[in-house]
């Protein structure tokens, strides 16, 4: 397990940079780590949601080569919320699932870009939603529910063949 | 919630405030290459592994794609075999329809164009059916001919068909001469398919092998001059009363397909309208 984690932090973070481009459609690629922590936060609570958010976004940001610790603070912000609250939440649902991705992912664009623009990021806030946080929180929403699909039946055969 | 949980958090926020404002200051570039240490190699061997998956599929996308196109290039090579044997065939019907038509229009007979329609190729009977019948004037023992020399005679006239007796039937008999040394003889069809000359001459007549034997117009029946044949051997019996050139038809009856039939009168000499091939 402690591998799987490992992997998925350290994979998720640089694994976006190397091999987000080829899950890219139209111009827009999942922010698979963003993913991966929520998952890992869910599953593992606060504590664990906000480290492997922060190394998983420090890595991300070393990566994309864009400023230490933007990614690295909103990812473990991210990872720790859903960690304290997923328990009273029902994420075994789809309809949960896709919608409550999105919205994190817009939440944590948000984040991102009010960080940024504490740090003089130039871009303005309306082009950045349209083109690339939204479409971004949608994909992500998708390809997020497949993989707790994904999981959640990876997890039954296990069970299964044990 | 646990206090550990919340001082983590606040722990990393301000790791993260204090990397952003090093950074923004310049002065962080310690730590972009101490992590670089730790990612560069791995996002290495993720681009290679990238680059090799992809090539993987893109190469078998590539086999399928060359699969598909192959496919349809045989198709393609397929329907232009057959379109070029079609145009073949038509170019060499063209070419024998306009000899046709040029030997129609230099005749001066009043003849019909036919087609063959069937063939009868056994022993006992060798003939052609012509879709020219009783409706086109064809009458019964017409001259059929082909622009290489003559086919032989109807011998039946149906309502929309006749049907004709090549030389080389056995029932076929041809009045005839050498050309070269005017001897008179008969071209009569043998069982095997074959033509021979029956002429009486003594020590053969000076009949050599190559010579050109044409209709001799003796009945009215064929015009006279049309080529039958060329002597392919000289069956020399001597003192017999009857002497045999075994000749090689003039016109390759297995291969005909449009014909000439002679409808009106007969009695001319076409000798000059026949083109003879070197031998």
């Amino acid at each position: 397990m402690r591998t799987f984690v490992v992997l998925a932090v350290f994979g998720g973070g640089v694994a976006h940079a190397t091999l987000g481009p080829a899950l890219r459609i139209a111009d827009v690629a999942p922010d698979i780590p963003l993913i991966v922590v929520v998952l890992l936060a869910l599953r593992r609570g606060p504590e664990f949601g906000c480290g492997a958010g922060f190394l998983a976004g420090l890595l991300q940001d070393a990566a994309s080569g864009g400023l230490l610790g933007v990614q690295a603070l909103t990812k473990a912000i991210i990872g720790f919320v859903i960690g304290a609250i997923g328990g009273r939440l029902r994420v075994s649902q789809p309809l949960v699932q896709v919608p409550g991705l999105v919205l994190l992912s817009i939440v944590e664009g948000l984040a991102r870009f009010t960080l940024l623009k504490l740090f003089r990021f130039p871009a303005p806030f309306g082009e950045l939603m349209t083109y690339v946080v939204l479409p971004q929180a949608l994909y992500n929403g998708f390809l997020g529910a497949a993989l707790v699909f994904a999981l959640a039946w990876a997890e039954s055969h296990r069970e299964r063949v044990s | 919630m646990k206090l550990r949980a919340i001082v983590l958090l606040g722990a990393v926020a301000a790791v993260c405030l204090v990397l952003l404002t090093l950074q923004m200051r310049g002065k962080a570039a310690g730590a972009s290459d101490l992590l670089a240490v730790v990612t560069t190699p791995v996002q290495s061997a993720l681009a290679r592994l990238n680059r090799t998956t992809v090539g993987v599929w893109s190469t078998y996308r590539e086999w399928k794609n060359v699969r598909a196109e192959n496919r349809r290039l045989r198709e393609e090579a397929q329907r232009l075999r057959v379109e070029a044997l079609r145009v073949s065939e038509m170019v060499e019907e063209n070419q024998r329809l306009r000899r046709l038509l040029a030997l129609k229009a230099a005749l001066p007979l009043t003849t019909l164009s036919g087609e063959v329609i069937a063939r009868e190729w056994g022993g006992w009977v060798r003939s052609l059916t012509v879709n020219r019948g009783r409706a086109d004037h064809v009458t019964r023992l017409s001259a059929v001919i082909a622009p290489d020399g003559l086919i032989g005679r109807v011998v039946d006239v149906r309502p929309g068909a006749s049907i004709v007796q090549v030389l080389t039937d056995p029932a076929s008999t041809v009045g005839a001469l050498v050309v070269r040394t005017r001897t008179q003889g008969i071209v009569e069809g043998e069982p095997r398919g074959t033509l021979r000359l029956k002429f009486m001459a003594r020590d053969g007549g000076g009949i050599q092998v190559g010579d050109l034997v044409v209709t001799s117009g003796a009945g009215g029946l064929f015009p006279r001059g049309i080529p039958v044949g060329r002597v392919r051997a000289i069956d020399d019996r001597g003192s017999a009363l009857f002497s045999y050139a075994h000749l090689t038809p003039a016109v390759d009856f297995a291969r005909i397909d449009e014909v000439l039939l002679i409808v009106g009168d007969g009695a001319h000499d076409v000798a000059a309208l026949f083109p003879v091939p070197a031998n």
